[in-house]
């Protein structure tokens, strides 16, 4: 493996241009949208804390069936577009109300340059997806970049009309677990990212290469 | 000459400094004389040794002067502070001046399995006109250091906590008496392997019948972790200790509701007041036995007086716990009054025969079984009393009957005749014919029930109703982020699904009443000893009120329920802690239920199960009268399981300290509900002791099976059916239905 | 006050709903996800709105309130065999109309064991196997032992067991084990998977019915205790997991040998139905499904307490005073607390008819659904066809993945069945699905499938 160092100083270029990401915050399901709890431009942030045991910003409640939610911030950033002009209103599911404009982090720039650098795992369908559960436990424990993966190892439950079908890592040679690209239960595009592997041998260029993106995008 | 007057200056500024320390700097001008002498003593040779002299003199009559105020206007809260002082004296120095020699064992300073620990083996001597005796001894305790900070202040880890029950267990086998020290603010907080209330709890377990006399000594008895190594034959206590169930501040945070930061300098001081946690106060409670006077403002590491005159004490307690054990009382008496700190009269021997040692755990437990009984308000009348005693014993007959009698012959019966004679004679005047009554229990109907089959047990399906799911109402699983689940309709959640989310298997909190309509076979629960209830022994403000409010709230009168019930056919007895009454702490009357219960369930062989709904610890508005609740339920434990009982603790929502640490963690078999948290200390107190934070999940069953705590993770939807189970298959032969 | 009915469901069965109220001249909200947005369902109702999922009871009584609703919908699958969402829809502080049958009856009849309880107290004949779950392997060994004695006493030879997980269902938890010795272990490993998969540990053993004709009994019930049915369907011929895959009505065809009086087996078996029925007091359309055997032999094996996929068959041959009758009308309007309006008398039945399952699936490699692009639907309209689909075929539709892959359902009406089997391959033929997976090979459906298989129509299998 090779890092084009040339490629790389581009691409941080171009995401330096623009180093925001915009995340809607839609409705998890219906309901009534009965308070607002942040006002346009106001600064959130996702869960905090050591273990992120510290839960994110509340953003507005949701209240259905006499159960008042209260939708919290998975992201830091800042607040834009909220539409006030629900409040009180019903609201369908999956509902943008607001939006989060979040300032790409030194570890996100890693995890973005990396899907062009690891052995990346697509959704074969638009389904929902979770890691297989013993090696969920392992990242639990270990922490990404440590856990190892071979030809055959079974990676992932793909949950695809109303089956749940096993994904296994079809390519030869050993592997680290080095980045998660999607969440677990959520629906997945086919084709988009779900994890990436690094060959064990490439693991020095690798760390080379974050290195490198440290160094020119500092926290 | 010049020098030894330097240095005495220099003792005289230690001790206005340490004045200055408990009574603070405006205490009768002792800043302005500290700052005189500091200034004698920074120049101290700029100044003629005659002036140094008077100055001396001058400064030594000011600071005897001010030491007789202070020790005059001593406050409990300044007790606390003389006992956490760095000149205060330390186990190491008790070791060097009380005890002719030593070997520490387990480590030594830093270079040790837990230097909050001492243990060592030791030397004491005791003359007898012109000889010398040397008595072994195992010297166990906390050492406090003068200042050090591996030493932790003296808050022992759970293995320190370990090493100490190893080496009790040595001079067990080795049958020599145990001396503990108590310098201890608690137990070190954390649930490492084996686990803070665990080990407690174990330790205590041990020391309830541990075959050699042990005495304790308490300078700083921080609740649980004093406990841990406290159960003794005899409890001597520094007069300027203390033993308290929580500190002042603690107690003071919990009662100004401040969840962090510090609580005002007043509540605390009015906290250390109310706790009654100073010696004399104890000696009036029965917590402990005796007190050690010490010198004004108390004693520091270079009292040799007082040194002495713990030596003396402690051969004298261990003299008398030893004499108890043997007959011809009055010469004991005799003997032990004539001793001085000198000289002893006689010389005993701490060596104990097997007979002996059997008095001596029996003098144990008579001694923890009555103290605190005067605490419990008991409405009773005299003739009541007497029948519901002589309905006991009558009950003891015929269980005694039952299974010595018919098993065993001949023998057994002359000696139950023996029995049946004497106690009638003293107890059961009053009632008519008991021997007929005992007749009639036997005769009269078959006891042994059969065991049902499991299925037919499922067929009666409850119909009892929860109240909380009577609203038309959905809540939010607190795991849903992770686990993706629905909201849950109020209705189906406190009804079908017995207060458990579905798709995780989260716990949400259920009312204890859920528990006694679900679990137990229907109208099988009857409660007994209800009457029994908290009092407010310490007279300690607004705790009078607080009690009424519970009691009005709940309907019942102390946090525990105690009560014979079925599961499948299988009679049991049990207790609850529940969460209504004050968070389900534990006080005199909790503990008393608590050891009732269990000796009824000894006395009638049957299966005995602690349910915990939710328990906060040891009341603190109880004092140590609470705290000595640990020993006292955990002995009855110990009593309960070595007869052969089946002893079954099951954990449900938040399950701490005190309780955790004793009656509860010294289960054999203990199981707990899914969502339960377990442990010593909770987050926030663990944060204050330690510096470090715990993960989310520190207190979480998974973890507490992990280092052992527990034998098994229950689903509630399953209780029943694990507890019918359980009955069946643990426990030993003794059981009425084996 | 008009009634308004929330359909809390997708697809075609969505549809059927829709019409059927608006031949009753009702009004009615329809409910979609996300992933539905193309579906015809979402198209064509003029209010609608979007929930997260359709399994969310509290979206859809969300909506239901909302939308001032009176009455929901359920459909088949999703809800509509979940009692305790039937439950909450009629006991909660706002309360609707559930159309279907009495919570306690989708209770007690989805309760299998219980269910098979009952209805052996009945003396109804259920198929021979252990009737409470079993926990230990001493009981189970001699539960089979006894089992085979009683079989073999009837007259069965080679028995085969089935040992099932209480719990299991759609082929999940359940192995066959031909001869004693096989009990204990299998009945552990099942047991374990059992406690491992659901939670549950109980295990039941059955005897496996070799050869058998699946045939299932229409009934109707109302709030007023009125019974009628519309005779039987033949649903024999289905997927290896057990997926009906081609329906015929009526149960039995006169075309055909039986070892047996075919009539006597039918009326038979519609009378313990009913019996049945009515003793839990079924006040909604159900279905009741029973294994005949080829000696004549026949057994209950479940109730289905819902509408059925192949209801239209029934009612294509079903005429209540020479008018075909709608089974989903009639449900809605019964719900509603109608009475029948007519009696058995009245019910006559004339022709016969068959369903073609249409779906997106590989039948030669396990059955596994397919997702994809449907580009070219398309079919020759004839008036003896139904064709029930939720796939525009005016553009192209992307099956969802969340749900099973079922494109239409062809219903085919004729007078003999000779008629019936020759427009049904006539049909086959004429029909076109086309599309692409998303790996941009062509979508494969279960067509050859269906063809091939319809020789074996009104066969033991």
């Amino acid at each position: 493996m090779k890092i084009d160092f040339n490629e790389l100083t581009q691409r941080l270029q171009t995401l330096k241009a623009n180093p925001y990401k915009i995340y809607p915050v839609t409705t998890p399901h219906t309901g009534k949208i009965v308070e607002f709890k942040v006002k346009e431009g106001m600064k959130v942030t996702g869960p905090t804390g050591k273990w992120l045991e510290k839960p994110g910003t509340p953003l507005f409640i949701l209240e259905r069936e006499k159960n008042l939610k209260v939708i919290r911030s998975i992201y830091n950033g800042i607040v834009e577009n909220i539409r006030i002009e629900l409040l009180n209103k019903f609201v369908e599911a999956q509902e943008t109300i607001l939006e989060i404009k979040h300032t790409l982090t030194q570890e996100e720039i890693i995890s973005e340059i990396l899907l062009s650098t690891l052995f990346v795992i697509k959704a074969p369908e638009t389904a929902r997806y979770i890691l297989n559960p013993e090696i969920a436990k392992k990242i639990e424990k270990e922490g990404l970049g440590k856990v190892i993966v071979k030809e055959g190892t079974e990676l992932l439950i793909m949950t695809f009309m109303k089956r749940e079908t096993p994904i296994y890592l079809t390519e030869k040679g050993t592997f680290v677990l080095y980045r998660i690209y999607f969440k677990p239960f959520e629906i997945v595009q086919s084709n988009a990212p779900l994890i990436g592997l690094c060959p064990v041998e490439d693991l020095p260029y690798l760390e080379r290469l974050i290195q490198k993106i440290k160094d020119e995008w500092p926290t | 000459m010049q020098i030894e007057l330097h240095k005495a200056i220099r003792e005289l500024l230690d001790t206005a400094e340490y004045i200055k320390d408990i009574k603070g700097q405006d205490f009768w001008g002792i800043g302005d004389l500290w700052n005189r002498i500091y200034e004698i003593y920074a120049n101290f040779y700029d100044y003629p040794l005659e002036e140094l002299k008077n100055y001396y003199e001058t400064f030594k009559r000011e600071i005897e002067q001010i030491l007789l105020k202070a020790e005059q206007t001593l406050t409990p809260y300044e007790i606390v502070k003389i006992v956490r002082h760095p000149q205060r004296f330390t186990l190491l120095d008790i070791l060097e001046n009380v005890y002719d020699n030593y070997v520490e064992l387990g480590g030594e300073g830093e270079l040790n399995i837990d230097p909050a620990i001492i243990c060592a083996k030791a030397l004491l001597s005791r003359r007898v006109g012109d000889e010398i005796y040397f008595h072994q001894v195992m010297v166990i305790g906390h050492e406090k250091g003068h200042g050090e900070e591996f030493r932790r202040g003296g808050s022992a880890t759970p293995w320190g906590n370990e090493k100490a029950l190893r080496y009790m267990k040595m001079a067990e086998t080795e049958g020599i008496p145990i001396h503990f020290f108590i310098f201890t603010p608690g137990a070190y907080p954390i649930e490492d392997y084996p686990g803070a209330a665990q080990q407690i709890a174990r330790n205590l377990y041990y020391l309830s019948k541990i075959e050699v006399p042990t005495i304790s000594f308490i300078s700083e008895g921080g609740s649980g972790g004093a406990e841990a190594i406290g159960l003794t034959d005899f409890r001597l206590m520094a007069e300027k200790g203390y033993y308290s169930v929580i500190s002042p501040e603690g107690a003071a945070a919990i009662e100004a509701k401040i969840p962090d930061g510090r609580p005002p300098r007043e509540l605390i001081e009015k906290m250390a007041k109310a706790l009654k946690l100073t010696a004399e106060d104890n000696l009036k409670l029965g917590t402990i036995d005796k007190i050690i006077p010490e010198p004004p403002l108390g004693a520091r590491r270079k009292d040799f007086d007082f040194f002495k005159r713990l030596k003396f004490e402690l051969i004298k307690a261990t003299d008398q716990v030893v004499l108890q054990t043997r007959s011809m009382k009055l010469l004991r008496r005799y003997a032990l009054s004539k001793q001085t700190t000198e000289s002893f009269k006689y010389f005993v021997n701490w060596e104990l025969s097997e007979d002996e040692k059997e008095i001596l755990l029996e003098n144990r437990w008579q001694k923890y079984r009555s103290m605190t009984q005067w605490a419990v308000l008991e409405p009773k009348s005299l003739i009541k009393s007497i029948t519901q005693r002589s309905a006991k014993i009558t009950q003891s007959i015929a269980y005694e009957f039952k299974y010595q009698v018919l098993k065993k012959g001949q023998k057994t019966f002359k000696k139950f005749l023996d029995e049946l004679l004497s106690e009638s004679s003293v107890l059961m005047k009053p009632v008519s014919d008991p021997v007929k009554s005992v007749y009639n229990l036997i005769v009269g109907k078959k006891i042994r029930p059969k065991v049902r089959a499991l299925a037919e047990i499922d067929v009666e399906s409850s119909v009892y109703q929860s109240p909380l799911a009577l609203q038309d109402k959905t809540v939010t699983c607190p795991q849903a982020d992770k686990y993706g689940c629905p909201d849950i309709w109020v209705p189906d959640l406190y009804g079908e699904f017995c207060g458990v989310c579905p798709t995780c298997g989260y716990h949400f909190p259920l009312e204890y009443n859920w528990y006694l309509n679900n679990i137990f076979d229907r109208d099988s629960v009857k409660f007994f000893n209800q009457e029994l209830s908290s009092s407010n022994p310490l007279n300690f403000e607004g705790y009078a009120e607080k009690l009424k409010q519970a009691r009005k709230e709940t309907g019942l009168n102390s946090a525990l329920l105690s009560f014979e019930a079925k599961i499948g056919g299988i009679s049991l007895v049990a207790i609850m802690l529940v969460a209504d009454f004050r968070q389900g702490t534990v006080g005199v009357a909790e503990g008393e239920k608590f050891i009732r219960a269990i000796e009824l369930a000894k006395l009638t062989r049957r299966p005995f199960l602690s349910l915990v709904h939710t328990t906060g610890g040891i009341r603190i508005h109880e004092g140590t009268l609470g705290v000595v609740q640990m020993p006292r339920c955990t002995m009855a434990v110990r009593d309960y399981v070595d007869s052969g009982g089946l002893y079954i603790v099951v954990y449900d929502n938040n399950s701490y300290a005190g309780p955790v640490a004793s009656f509860l963690g010294s289960a054999p078999y203990q199981f707990a509900l899914k969502s339960t948290r377990l442990g010593f200390a909770g987050p926030r107190v663990i944060l204050e002791t330690t510096g470090q934070p715990v993960p989310p999940d520190y207190h979480s069953v998974e973890n507490a099976l992990k280092r052992g705590h527990i034998q098994g993770i229950w689903d509630r939807r399953e209780l029943r059916k694990r507890l019918f189970f359980a009955l069946l298959t643990m426990g030993g032969p003794n059981l009425y239905y084996r | 006050m008009k009634d308004r009915v929330l359909i809390a469901n997708r697809g075609e069965i969505a549809l059927r709903i829709m019409e059927a109220c608006e031949l009753l001249h009702l009004d009615y909200v329809a409910l979609y996800t996300k992933e539905d947005e193309e579906s015809l369902h979402v198209q064509r109702a003029p209010k609608k709105y979007r929930i997260s999922d359709y399994r969310d009871m509290n979206d859809i009584l969300a909506v239901a309130d909302e939308a001032k609703c009176t009455a929901i919908h359920p459909g088949y699958g999703f809800l509509s065999e979940n009692y305790r969402f039937a439950r909450r829809v009629v006991k909660r502080e706002r309360p609707l109309i559930w159309i279907g049958p009495s919570w306690e009856a989708i209770r007690d009849l989805g309760n299998k064991l219980y269910m098979k309880k009952v209805a052996h107290e009945l003396g109804i004949p259920v198929i021979p196997g252990t009737i409470n779950p079993l926990y230990n392997e001493i009981e189970a060994e001699f539960k089979a032992e006894e089992l085979l004695e009683e079989v073999q006493a009837q007259g069965f030879h080679e028995v085969t067991f089935l040992i099932k997980a209480v719990a299991g269902g759609g082929g999940m938890g359940i192995e066959e084990v031909k001869n004693l010795e096989e009990i204990r272990p299998v009945f552990r490993k099942i047991r374990a998977y059992a406690k491992r998969l659901f939670g549950e540990e109980g295990v039941i053993i059955e005897v496996k019915i070799p050869k058998f004709q699946h045939l299932e009994v229409q009934i109707l019930g109302s709030k007023k205790g009125e019974y009628v049915h519309f005779g039987t369907r033949n649903c024999t011929i289905q997927s290896p997991f057990r997926q009906k895959r081609i329906e015929l009505a009526p149960g039995f065809c006169s075309r055909f040998n039986y070892e047996f009086d075919p009539q006597k087996v039918e009326r038979e078996i519609i009378e313990y139905s009913l019996k049945l029925a009515k003793h839990f007091h079924y006040d909604s359309v159900g279905t009741f499904e029973w294994l005949v055997t080829p000696e004549g032999k026949y057994y209950l094996m479940e109730v289905n307490t819902r509408i059925q996929v192949e209801n239209e068959i029934s009612a294509k041959i079903s005429f209540i005073r020479d008018t075909q009758v709608n089974l989903l009308k009639e449900q809605i309007r019964i719900a509603l607390g109608d009475g029948l309006g007519y009696t058995q008398k009245d019910i006559t039945f004339k022709g016969m008819s068959l369903e073609f399952r249409l779906i997106a699936e590989d039948t030669k490699r396990g059955f596994i659904p397919l997702s994809g692009t449907i580009q070219r639907f398309s079919y020759a309209p004839k008036p003896w066809l139904t064709l029930r689909t939720h796939v525009p075929q005016d553009k192209p539709y992307t099956i969802p993945t969340q749900f099973d892959p079922n494109l239409a359902l062809a219903i085919i009406y004729a007078e003999t069945f000779e008629d019936l089997l020759e427009r049904s391959k006539a049909f086959l033929e004429e029909l076109v699905i086309e599309g692409k997976t998303p790996k941009g090979e062509p979508l494969v459906t279960n067509i050859e499938f269906l063809k091939e298989n319809l020789k074996y129509v009104y066969q033991f299998l």
